[in-house]
């Protein structure tokens, strides 16, 4: 059962059963608890080799146990996430915490994951249970319907989940060459029904200059 | 009532929740346009609904925008023109983003700090280098580095925790002199040894007004604004009227001088 104790710690209370969390992110434990790092993300031998290969790379460790555990991350902002059925879709930076029975994986993400300078890939997670997402102050959702497109500044994004679409907007013009751009020339577009995580804060990516 | 939203989780907003032309959370900002534009700092849009056109300042269609509310060439390279209908998101590095309401008045932000503003102000350079002033009736957005905080004159600020000044009270540099004072005094304002407690130099703002500062001494990185003409009697233009022979050597923030002038020599 995750529950957030202020903004920038989270508190599992476990009965035995079992929690995926960033390696290193246990700041302080209550009760009976085993940490077993799980390499290569606990995606067995092709996840490990995935995620080699993509540079998503993350190190997770199961905590097992009986107790509270509670973790935390550079006092980053932590947002749950509730998932039921559907697919959650974050940076492995920004993901801190995931319920033992939801699977991981790695998806392509197109140039979105190149505007961002976070890689051509990103993490997936699904199945039924609760995640705990990061990210530099605290998280605005937004909710995307079909009449309600939204588009999102790449070095803003955190997460999506449910049925989107993602296309990319490019606004670059000969004006972004001659210094007079808009100075927002690359954006994602979501459609579709769903919903987007996003920080008040922007990464340093190559969109941010132009 | 939602499919994706956890109960217990976070609010999940769209365009019918999400407010107009206020707060989201003490981090983030929500402006409305309705067909209206607002001028906008690069880059701190982080998302938007609707139809919403970003144009750089020079763009030829909002001539007309700019000769009335924008006169501050050096900073055209840095600010957009957001054009259309829907909501638009705006944030800066997780710094806290407020929004003040100008009611036919003025007001002086660090550059750096704002946001965005609406075009029925104008924003002009003020004449303290780094800084910039808003004139007209109007809301604007700026960004401090923790919440921020109103202060009356009389009084003395530390040059970091300054935000801006509404309603020109005014604003010069203060040394606490005595303690800085003669040989020893400059040695200890030179090299620190002795104790100085980083705290001589202070900006002093009388008359009537209001002060903002922000919480804390981090200031908000700015982007090089450029130069002022070069033109004698512009502060920061370069030409220092009389004082032709004055070396151009760099001096450290809160140097008194140079030590010979200091000695007569």
């Amino acid at each position: 059962m995750f529950r957030l104790q202020g903004g920038r710690v989270l508190a599992v209370d476990m009965t035995g059963d079992a929690v995926r969390a960033k390696n290193g992110a246990m700041v302080a434990y209550d009760g009976q608890m085993a940490f077993r790092k799980l390499s290569g993300g606990g995606e067995g031998i092709r996840g490990m080799v995935t995620r080699r290969i993509t540079g998503e790379q993350m190190t997770v460790m199961e905590v097992k146990g009986h107790g509270t555990c509670w973790f935390a991350d550079r006092a980053a902002e932590i947002t749950l996430v509730g998932l039921q059925g559907d697919k959650l879709y974050v940076e492995s930076s920004n993901l801190l915490a995931t319920d033992g029975g939801l699977r991981t994986g790695t998806s392509f993400t197109g140039l979105r994951g190149a505007s961002q300078g976070n890689g051509l890939f990103t993490t997936t997670v699904e199945g039924h249970g609760q995640a705990a997402i990061t990210s530099d102050g605290p998280a605005v959702v937004l909710r995307v319907s079909p009449q309600y497109p939204l588009s999102v500044d790449p070095g803003a994004y955190v997460a999506h989940q449910g049925n989107l679409r993602q296309s990319f907007q490019s606004g670059v013009t000969f004006r972004t060459f001659t210094g007079e751009g808009g100075g927002e020339a690359f954006q994602i577009r979501f459609e579709g029904d769903g919903l987007v995580y996003v920080q008040p804060s922007e990464r340093n990516t190559i969109a941010g200059d132009v | 009532m939602s499919t994706h939203a956890t109960p217990g989780g976070p609010a999940v907003f769209d365009p019918a929740t999400l407010p107009a032309d206020d707060n989201v959370n003490p981090y983030t900002f929500c402006v409305e346009l309705k067909g209206t534009q607002w001028f906008l700092q690069k880059g701190k849009m982080i998302a938007y609904y609707g139809s919403i056109d970003f144009n750089g300042v020079g763009h030829g269609r909002l001539e007309r925008l700019v000769r009335t509310s924008f006169h501050s060439p050096l900073h055209a390279s840095d600010w957009v023109v957001a054009d259309g209908s829907g909501k638009m998101l705006l944030a800066d590095r997780a710094f806290d983003v407020n929004s003040f309401d100008l009611e036919d008045g003025n007001l002086t932000v660090r550059a750096g700090n704002l946001l965005a503003f609406q075009p029925s102000l104008s924003l002009k350079q003020s004449i303290v280098p780094g800084f910039l002033t808003l004139l007209g009736t109007g809301r604007f957005v700026a960004a401090s580095n923790g919440p921020v905080v109103f202060m009356e004159p009389p009084i003395r600020v530390d040059p970091q925790a300054l935000v801006g000044w509404a309603d020109c009270p005014s604003p010069c540099h203060h040394y606490d002199h005595g303690y800085l004072t003669g040989v020893l005094g400059g040695l200890r304002a030179m090299t620190g040894l002795g104790g100085a407690s980083g705290e001589e130099h202070q900006f002093e703002f009388v008359g009537a007004g209001t002060v903002l500062l922000q919480s804390t001494e981090t200031l908000m990185s700015e982007q090089n604004t450029g130069a002022v003409p070069h033109e004698p009697g512009v502060p920061g233009g370069g030409m220092s009227g009389g004082h032709g022979a004055q070396a151009a050597a760099p001096r450290l923030p809160g140097q008194l001088g140079d030590l010979q002038r200091r000695f007569g020599l």
